[in-house]
């Protein structure tokens, strides 16, 4: 039997002439995990199947080899992995959750991930987003759901310089727009630090 | 626009990032006596809103975030928040006593209890 | 006029750039000037002194300000589809090629038709527009609208699409400090020191404010030197950003603020690479300062509106900054010390000046100057006339009378030549920031003004923008709030505090209010004391609202139109609540102040749509089958933000025959619909049943593993919000199918029961919707095509029964697949993951090809469940329709004890029996179709008001009925069903029989076949 094509919203897609760089993440595998932070059998079986623990403050998440857990709330967590290795965690959180009040949801083709990379990629983020992305708040690792110019989405800092922003795949096609829009080179700024005063 | 803290993940951010749905610490008759609700009892139930100048309490959930319901004190006048606190909480005690107008006596029997314990 | 050299020698103009000229166009005129003028200071340099006509009176208008306060001189520049309308010509930088006309004016600047309002404006009192369009009320289309919207509204609208980009950008910031004059600059320093982000904006191109135009130095340096300096060094800051050319257009809730920043404006060539034209800035700040300055005072005098009179600050600062002579001969009316520096820096430029001040004691330091330098003073005096050219074109000289504060009448005077006047009647802290949230003021006598007193924000004024005039206390007042912002920001910070700079300036004598300067003769033989000069608004105007009884300020405004439009009080305010002080023998706090509301000054429409246009205007979702419905050139409805096909028309093919074609193909073949957008939640935990139990009106509990049931949700007042399939995958895990619209509403409407009234549920909800992707294959061989696809499992009727669910493969599509209808027929809804639709899509294309599969729209789909008499939410519903009343009472559980909605069911008026129902009605004609919303009324007459009894809601013409059939809401329809009702429509009378509201298959045969 063939290889199944899966097909994401952008097909990988990469700009170019934009300030910043610009890609779909494609080929990803998602998991939405619910249960109680504060249940210490939940905690115990996801640590069991993940081998690390969950992460238990908000919005902040763990990286571990090609995998991550981000906090989404008090009792969800969102899960990466590689997409061939999606079905076989899933079933196994399953089995270990079983008997267990939680719920493990294939997640994968929900959300697009669109990549921002380079500096000045906050500047770009605040032309749509509201948050203090300048603050220390925002360091590498940081998961923050967000509105993001007029949708849902959110935003994984992966290094200083680049994000990761999930949004839902129907609006895949609005935010790449959207992002490609305020991230032309002419529209480029920076906050604070050095600027050209105006030219009398 | 407002800056809203969320009690539960202690995000804070814009009021569109969250839901206002108005006020709170309204009790459903219907869950705890289906049997035995009056027209009138459903009537303030439904519509019967208070509307002060001044401190006020509201529900407001963390949409755009955790997705969490929580509660707020708020004055209506100048519009600053004067506590967050969970959806299954009353307000601080000081909030409850400075609360004016129909609110006093919607905490009078809330403080009353909160002294016996 | 034009031949006298306006412009000054090299001595004068540090703003302008002589080595670079610039041409530039005024009303058709070429003219050149230099880079760094305004189009204010190159038009006068070239000798014009008239740059548009009033609003109501068409007089001539020259300008008055410096800046944003500019009420007079709007010009409209640019061109086409770059015009823009209502620029203050005083904050027009110049640049070469730059077009700009003058507005309001017919046919041309000097002379204007509209001007006889002027002759004739004994008739147009105040409030005139109330006491004139009044009645009789049929003239109001015919006649005075028309002329309102002609006598309305200044300048143009560009006239194509604007061909600029514009953005937004957020910011926050621990202090954020507006107005970079010496106290902002000031301030900024002293917060940025602690090590806080600080953001400092300016309206104008340069920073300093009026540094350059006022006396005395700080550490022993002029003031604008110091403050170039410090912008210099806040520039280069690490932790501070400063934007020139940017204002602050508004205060908000919590320290959300504003800033409007004009990019490209000023250089066409930043324009032409792409730059974004304007920048909203939407910042959120710990703490403002203000520093926004002072916006001096007209003085009432009669005819003060004349051109060639200006505000004394502005007359320097054209002087000093631009090197533009005001005139040749010019006159200085003021009642402060600060005016007497216009008349020396006049003096210096060599051009002839008198005094005239209402004060009759000067002997300060400032006026002691200016005797020194042989400027004449007439202390105790005040304007009592203005002579100008005819058409009040220009200026001739003035009528000077002894002033006494109180008396109304002149009875000496002398007569003075000149050919423009200098006046200022004190300065206004600029308290437009402070008030936009309701910051409280309060009167300062010393001031003659209002200045700011408490406020709930975090937010504090500074410098003239509090009332602190002198250089000394303004700067010791700024270093002291900059360093409590920054402290507050960083209370840890160890950095040392700036040193406070020393200010070196002359005392002044305190300035004495002077709201009316009297005139010769009486108010209406020609003699206009301008208030409000945008609008029009007299003294005579505001003393006529006050004997008509229009007592309270804020009735005098709206009456009047004082203080409204661009001006928002900037020049007018003080003024006019002076005139109505003495007016009334009141204080003017008794007298009180009017609203400040945002913006301070106008902002583009452009900026506030920032990106937002085209193609971003809206959110627009894509299902994943998207591409494929493009490539079949179908045409699209909007369902919420999702673009869904309407339907599939084969080239040359009418909407409607391709409509038919695809509902026939269902009914008789096989039919293949993108379903995707249907909402998705997967609800599970122990009390999941109990959940669903209470948001449902129907049973859930007993639903078999498997299975799967139709559910209506309601509010909490009984109405229908929500319905649709849902089914259960497990003990307790259920899959709920929700309307298009209403998956992200219902999945949060789920949470809040569980968050707030439920608590002790254990239940988890979580959104599945665009997983996946789901179509709908329904007709008489759906179960034939399905079998193509290589299912793992069975399809037979016994195994696979209508209302049940299967989870397993399509060939190596892993797929879930339920047997539910919405179109009647034999019909399976096959859900896969979203990334792997459009591959299964195609191979159910190819395996339906026998069968002649057809793809078909939502129109297809809305009339086949129409032939059913299935009701669409928000169609038949629309907020206040009950399960009962569209015949749902089946599916309202009599046995549970509460569920939501329940209880208000029970209420009297929703258990009436002549509440509107639904009931199908078919049309006399059968190939009339009714419009949608038509109305049915118990007796047709003449004209309205005919008694309507209700609406149609769904409404379409049948390919297999071969006939019209709609769905209406009709008041105790199901108690009239057989009866003909009347639908008048445009011209004609459509009858149509009430019948039961399924018009196709009533026994379900197709659907369990």
């Amino acid at each position: 039997m063939a290889e199944l094509q899966y097909e994401s919203a952008l097909k990988g897609r990469e700009a170019s002439g934009l300030s910043i760089r610009l890609r779909e993440i494609a080929e990803r595998g998602m998991i939405d995990l619910r249960g109680f932070a504060s249940d210490r059998k939940f905690m115990n079986a996801a640590k069991e199947i993940l081998g690390v623990d969950l992460p238990k403050q908000p919005r902040t998440s763990n990286t571990w080899g090609e995998m991550r857990a981000f906090w989404l709330s008090t009792d969800q967590w969102l899960i990466i992995c590689p997409r061939s290795k999606m079905a076989e965690l899933l079933t196994a959180l399953r089995k270990r959750l079983q008997g267990i009040h939680a719920l493990a949801v294939d997640v994968s083709d929900m959300r697009s991930v669109l990549r921002l990379e380079g500096d000045g990629a906050r500047e770009v983020l605040l032309k749509g987003c509201s948050l203090d992305l300048l603050s220390d708040e925002y360091s590498p690792g940081t998961v923050r759901r967000m509105r993001f110019a007029e949708i849902a989405a959110l935003l994984h800092v992966v290094e200083e310089d680049m994000f990761d922003v999930y949004v839902f795949r129907s609006y895949a096609e609005y935010a790449w727009d959207f992002i490609c829009a305020t991230a032309r080179p002419e529209a480029e700024l920076r906050l604070f630090g050095k600027q050209d005063l105006a030219a009398s | 626009m407002l800056i809203v803290h969320c009690p539960v993940c202690g995000a804070e951010g814009d009021e569109t990032d969250f839901h206002a749905a108005g006020e709170a610490h309204i009790r459903r008759p219907a869950t705890l006596d289906p049997e035995h609700i009056s027209d009138e009892q459903q009537r303030d139930y439904l519509f019967m809103r208070r509307n002060p100048k001044g401190l006020h309490f509201e529900r407001w959930r963390c949409d755009r975030g955790c997705g969490k319901w929580f509660h707020a004190a708020r004055d209506t006048a100048t519009m600053e928040f004067k506590a967050f606190y969970l959806a299954t909480e009353l307000p601080p005690r000081e909030l409850m006593e400075q609360a004016t107008g129909e609110w006093v006596t919607f905490f009078k029997d809330k403080l009353k209890a909160a002294k016996t314990k | 006029m034009t031949s006298k050299p306006y412009r000054l020698g090299e001595s004068f103009g540090h703003a302008i750039d002589r080595s670079r000229r610039v041409n530039f166009s005024f009303d058709g005129k070429q003219m050149p000037g230099y880079a760094g003028d305004t189009l204010a200071s190159a038009v006068m340099a070239n000798g014009q002194r008239v740059f548009g006509r009033s609003f109501k009176y068409h007089r001539p208008r020259g300008v008055v300000g410096l800046g944003s306060e500019e009420m007079n001189a709007l010009v409209g520049v640019g061109e086409g589809s770059r015009h823009e309308p209502n620029l203050r010509a005083t904050q027009v930088e110049l640049h070469d090629g730059l077009v700009a006309v003058s507005q309001n004016r017919w046919p041309s600047l000097s002379f204007d038709i509209g001007s006889i309002n002027n002759t004739l404006s004994r008739f147009f009192p105040g409030g005139f527009y109330y006491k004139t369009f009044m009645w009789p009320q049929k003239f109001w289309m015919s006649v005075y609208e028309p002329f309102i919207r002609r006598a309305a509204g200044l300048g143009k609208a560009p006239d194509g699409c604007d061909p600029d980009t514009y953005e937004h950008i957020h910011a926050h910031c621990d202090v954020l400090v507006v107005g970079g004059g010496v106290a902002g600059l000031a301030a900024a320093e002293a917060a940025a020191a602690s090590g806080a982000r600080v953001i400092i904006c300016d309206e104008n191109p340069q920073f300093g404010g009026w540094a350059d135009i006022a006396d005395g130095t700080i550490d022993g340096v002029a003031q604008s030197e110091w403050a170039q300096a410090k912008v210099q060094r806040l520039s280069e800051a690490e932790n501070v950003h400063v934007l020139s050319r940017t204002t602050c257009v508004g205060h908000w809730q919590h320290n959300s603020l504003i800033l409007f920043e004009r990019v490209a404006d000023h250089d066409p060539a930043l324009l032409a690479r792409g730059t974004p034209r304007h920048r909203l800035w939407k910042v959120r700040a710990r703490q403002v300062i203000l520093a926004t300055g002072s916006i001096e005072r007209p003085i009432a005098f009669a005819n003060n509106d004349r051109p060639g009179i200006m505000l004394a600050g502005a007359a320097r600062a054209f002087l000093t900054r631009y090197g533009v002579a005001p005139g040749s001969s010019g006159l200085v009316f003021t009642n402060n010390d600060d005016a007497y520096q216009t008349a020396l820096a006049l003096k210096q430029a060599g051009i002839q000046v008198r005094v005239v001040d209402s004060r009759s004691h000067v002997d300060s330091q400032l006026p002691t100057t200016a005797r020194k330098a042989g400027i004449e003073i007439m202390a105790g005096s005040a304007i009592a006339a203005v002579e100008s050219s005819f058409g009040g074109l220009d200026v001739t000289g003035v009528k000077v009378a002894p002033y006494r504060k109180g008396s109304g009448r002149v009875i000496t005077e002398t007569r003075i030549e000149c050919d423009f006047i200098a006046m200022s009647g004190g300065f206004n802290p600029a308290l437009h920031i402070w008030c936009h949230t309701g910051g409280k003021i309060r009167f300062d006598e010393a001031l003659q003004s209002f200045r700011p007193d408490t406020h709930h924000d975090r937010i504090a004024a500074v410098g003239a923008a509090n009332g602190t005039l002198a250089l000394g206390g303004a700067l010791n007042e700024a270093y002291a709030v900059g360093e409590a912002a920054g402290k507050a920001a960083l209370p840890k910070s160890k950095a040392a505090r700036p040193k406070v700079p020393k200010a070196l300036q002359e005392v002044q004598q305190a300035l004495e209010s002077l709201w009316f300067s009297p005139a010769t003769g009486k108010y209406n033989e020609g003699n206009k004391h301008f208030i409000d000069f945008q609008n029009d608004v007299t003294a005579a105007d505001l003393e006529l609202a006050q004997r008509e009884g229009y007592e309270s300020v804020e009735h005098t405004k709206r009456y009047t139109t004082f203080g409204m439009a661009t001006d928002q009080g900037k020049t007018s305010n003080l003024n006019g609540l002076g005139v109505l002080a003495e007016a009334t023998g009141k204080t003017i706090p008794q007298i009180g102040i009017t609203t400040f509301r945002p913006p301070y000054t106008p902002f583009s429409f452009g900026s506030v749509a920032g990106p937002m246009t085209r193609q971003l205007f809206l959110p627009i979702r894509r299902t994943p089958i998207y591409e494929w419905h493009k490539s079949q050139a179908a045409q699209f409805e909007p369902i919420g933000q999702w673009r869904r096909a309407y339907t599939y028309p084969k080239p040359a093919e009418e909407k409607q025959a391709s409509i038919a074609r695809e509902i026939l193909a269902v009914r008789n073949s096989v039919g293949l619909l993108d379903a995707s957008t249907l909402g998705k939640i997967e609800i599970k935990g122990p009390d999941a049943a109990a959940l669903l139990d209470r948001v449902y009106s129907n049973m859930f509990s007993t639903l078999k593993i498997g299975r799967c049931r139709y559910g209506l949700m309601m509010n909490e007042l009984g109405f229908l919000i929500d319905d649709g399939v849902t089914v259960r995958l497990g003990e307790d895990h259920f899959l709920m199918h929700t309307t298009s619209g209403g998956a992200d509403r219902v999945s949060a409407w789920l949470e809040e029961w569980l968050q707030t009234e439920w608590t002790d549920y254990k239940v988890f909800v979580t959104p599945v919707t665009e997983q996946w992707a789901q179509f709908a294959i329904a007709g008489p061989k759906a179960r034939d095509v399905l079998r193509r696809l290589d299912p793992d499992f069975e399809l037979s009727n016994e195994a696979f029964p209508h209302l049940s669910m299967k989870e397993g493969h399509l060939g190596r599509y892993p797929v879930r697949v339920f047997r539910i209808s919405f179109s009647g027929e034999l019909s399976y809804e096959v859900a896969v993951p979203a990334n792997l639709g459009r591959g299964l899509w195609d191979e159910i294309l190819t395996a339906g090809q026998d069968f002649g599969i057809t793809v078909y729209g939502t129109e297809a789909l809305h009339v086949l469940r129409a032939e059913k008499g299935y009701i669409v939410i928000g169609d038949e519903t629309d907020g206040t329709v009950t399960p009962v009343d569209v015949g749902l009472d089946g599916l309202v559980s009599k046995k549970k004890s509460d569920f939501i909605g329940k209880r208000s069911l029970e209420q009297s008026f929703l258990k009436r029996t002549d509440r509107k129902q639904l009931v199908g009605l078919l049309t006399e004609d059968p190939s009339e179709v009714l419009p949608d919303g038509a109305y049915a009324v118990q007796e047709v007459k003449d004209k309205p008001p005919m008694e309507m009894i209700g609406q149609v809601t769904s409404s379409y013409f049948s390919p297999t009925l071969q006939r019209s059939i709609a769905m209406a809401l009709i008041q105790s329809g199901r108690a009239r069903m057989g009866e003909t009702l009347s639908f008048p429509l445009d011209g004609k009378v459509v009858k149509a029989k009430i019948v039961d509201q399924v018009f196709y298959d009533k026994e379900g045969a197709q659907l369990n076949g």
